[in-house]
């Protein structure tokens, strides 16, 4: 079959299927490096997602236009004279040259440079060069405006999509996509900090979505910054209790959850209550979210102080202040883009020490982030050789060990020590979405969230 | 019999010399930092040091005074003498997985010229390229132009800034776990 470690054949369903066992949490390594399987990828898992492209705040006025990705399609993501966001592949329909160069910035229309076609903000084809004298006005410009994604947002924040028929994103999110953004904006309104950090690493983009919801690396891989004095991992870690949220279409938050009696404690408490005892309480306390919170978080999402994955490459870290994309760029790497937001009219001290925060964990310089690079650089290349290609990955921690409950608000949810739900969620929906051809049979043939032993 | 030196000559050697004292303390920084010597580039460092590297962005000529990020803003660096040394302890710790096995590398630094004197601080822009070889066949070469401020001490010179503005908008490398 395999020939320069590439299965060229198409994947029929029953393979793709087979990629992943979830009854044993075996996971076959070519999902890691098949070049098939990635092209796949692109059409069946980011098309027809909803891709995260930017926050409101990025692009506040008319003309504002921010460059995202929905895989490797390029799209500008631009605000409208009527204060709309339209998300348009960044290619002109006469030669295919991309209108915007710049990564952000402002425009009144999009003009190719290659031969000046001229598009207004909404994608239309406004202008053509020689319309008359080469064209002989014998072009149908209604039918050559920019391709567009659905675009929409929820609390601000702009997802795109290539599918027509993907549900509405506030569906699509489902309860765990919805904690995920509302942990951004638990205490109030948020805005983006300027600056994107960007650099790539030679991995494959599901080892690091993998990677999100492992609080089981985090004492090995991270022990240099333990023994630097950065923090506290054992303060952080929590192993014990852990509380993973399981979402439809492969969502899911892994890591320490606040338990269930200090919650109803936060609860009794008014909002000036839970500030002072913020203020109060030690370092490393369970988080003590403000009222509001529960509202857009739910009543189980309000005790997560792990980290949301949007299915399929959005996550949300460090309660809220920043989000990773990992954006796909071929089998063996991986863009990953860095988005800091804090609270609209912060202090000036507290914004210093949010952004101070974000600088120093994460990004290709942060003192965690610096190590996991080469663990997924490392786990992406031994996929490539064909003995150990064979080997597989082993994602069974915890399994059969543990109970998914249901919540009042019918969340899915598993409360137990540290183990390996959140991947085995992430790889068992992945090739759900990557066995199904449209929506359609997506929606018919995926796993609901469980309840009763997992 | 050493002929007198003209006011011109004097100042001209005044400034050779200078340079020269500038050229040697950058090098054998560079050289710190290459032997991985940390713990010495630490001695080198004033208490208020300010170590920052800004994310570049592609822009338009319009917008080009958005290219960097500004102070205060997302940064790539955006250290103290505090973070420096945990960087310091990190590097030495034997479980930094992203530079043990060490790294290798080799810090340039050339186009060096003296911007201000301002008591007894000297702005010194120079560019720089960093390569670094990991593991068996990753390579890493960031280039840039940075702007030091050096501090005179009656103990030679300690770099109280060093602020570099990076060559490269999306980077092109795992990770940053290297020293600049």
């Amino acid at each position: 079959m395999a020939d320069g470690g590439q299965d060229l054949r198409a994947w029929d369903r029953a393979q793709l299927l087979a990629l992943f066992d979830p009854a044993t949490g075996a996971l076959d390594r070519r999902v890691l490096s098949d070049e098939a399987l990635y092209q796949l990828e692109l059409e069946r898992i980011f098309a027809r997602g909803w891709n995260f492209m930017c926050h409101d705040s990025q692009i506040p006025e008319p003309g504002d236009y921010f460059i995202s990705y929905i895989g490797e399609d390029q799209v500008i993501v631009v605000r409208d004279e009527e204060g709309g966001v339209n998300v348009l592949l960044n290619t002109c329909r006469h030669r295919g040259n991309a209108l915007c160069r710049a990564e952000q910035g402002r425009a009144k229309s999009f003009v190719c440079s290659y031969h000046g076609w001229n598009y207004a903000l909404d994608g239309r084809l406004i202008g053509v060069p020689g319309l008359k004298t080469f064209y002989h006005n014998d072009i149908d410009r209604s039918r050559l405006g920019l391709a567009r994604a659905r675009a929409e947002n929820y609390l601000g924040f702009w997802f795109a999509t290539l599918a027509t028929d993907a549900p509405a994103l506030r569906d699509y999110l489902g309860d765990v996509g919805r904690t995920g953004l509302g942990m951004i904006c638990a205490n109030g309104e948020v805005e983006v900090v300027d600056g994107v950090q960007k650099n790539v690493i030679s991995c494959n983009w599901k080892i690091a979505v993998d990677n999100l919801f492992d609080w089981y690396h985090v004492p090995y891989s991270h022990a240099s910054a333990n023994t630097a004095g950065f923090l506290d991992i054992a303060a952080i870690q929590h192993p014990q209790s852990q509380m993973v949220m399981l979402g439809e279409y492969g969502h899911a938050i892994g890591g320490p959850g606040i338990p269930r009696e200090r919650q109803d404690q936060i609860d009794a408490m008014s909002d000036e209550e839970r500030a002072a005892a913020s203020r109060a309480a030690p370092p490393n306390s369970p988080r003590i979210r403000p009222r509001a919170a529960r509202d857009l978080m739910g009543p189980v999402g309000v005790r997560s102080e792990g980290h949301p994955n949007i299915f399929p490459n959005l996550w949300i870290t460090l309660g809220g202040l920043q989000m990773c994309l990992r954006l796909p760029r071929g089998p063996s790497k991986t863009e990953l883009w860095w988005f800091t937001f804090v609270p609209k009219g912060a202090p000036p001290a507290l914004r210093r020490a949010m952004i101070a925060q974000a600088n120093h964990v994460f990004g290709p310089a942060g003192i965690l982030e610096q190590d996991d690079g080469e663990n997924w650089s490392q786990s992406t290349r031994s996929a490539r050789g064909f003995s150990s290609r064979g080997l597989g990955q082993y994602i069974g921690m915890g399994l059969g060990h543990d109970q998914a409950v249901a919540g009042e608000d019918g969340e899915h949810y598993i409360e137990s020590a540290v183990g390996e739900h959140g991947q085995r969620w992430l790889y068992r929906a992945w090739t759900e979405w990557m066995a199904a051809r449209d929506w359609t049979e997506l929606k018919a043939n995926h796993t609901p969230p469980p309840t009763g032993p997992v | 019999m050493a002929p007198d030196l003209t006011t011109r000559e004097k100042l001209l050697s005044d400034r050779v010399l200078l340079q020269y004292e500038v050229e040697q303390f950058l090098y054998a920084e560079a050289a710190l930092l290459d032997a991985r010597q940390y713990r010495r580039w630490l001695g080198l460092l004033a208490d208020d040091i300010h170590y920052w590297m800004p994310i570049r962005r592609t822009v338009t000529l319009a917008d080009i005074d958005r290219e960097f990020t500004k102070l205060g803003d997302m940064a790539y660096f955006d250290d103290d003498r505090t973070l420096l040394e945990v960087r310091v302890r990190k590097l030495e710790a034997g479980s930094a997985w992203s530079e043990d096995p060490p790294s290798r590398s080799r810090h340039f630094v050339s186009n060096v010229r003296i911007l201000e004197i301002a008591g007894d601080e000297i702005t010194v822009e120079a560019c720089f390229h960093l390569y670094r070889t990991r593991l068996e066949a990753d390579i890493d070469s960031w280039v840039g132009r940075r702007v030091d401020t050096l501090r005179r001490t009656d103990a030679g010179f300690r770099l109280a800034k060093r602020h570099l503005f990076l060559d490269q908008t999306v980077v092109q490398s795992t990770n940053m776990s290297t020293i600049f």
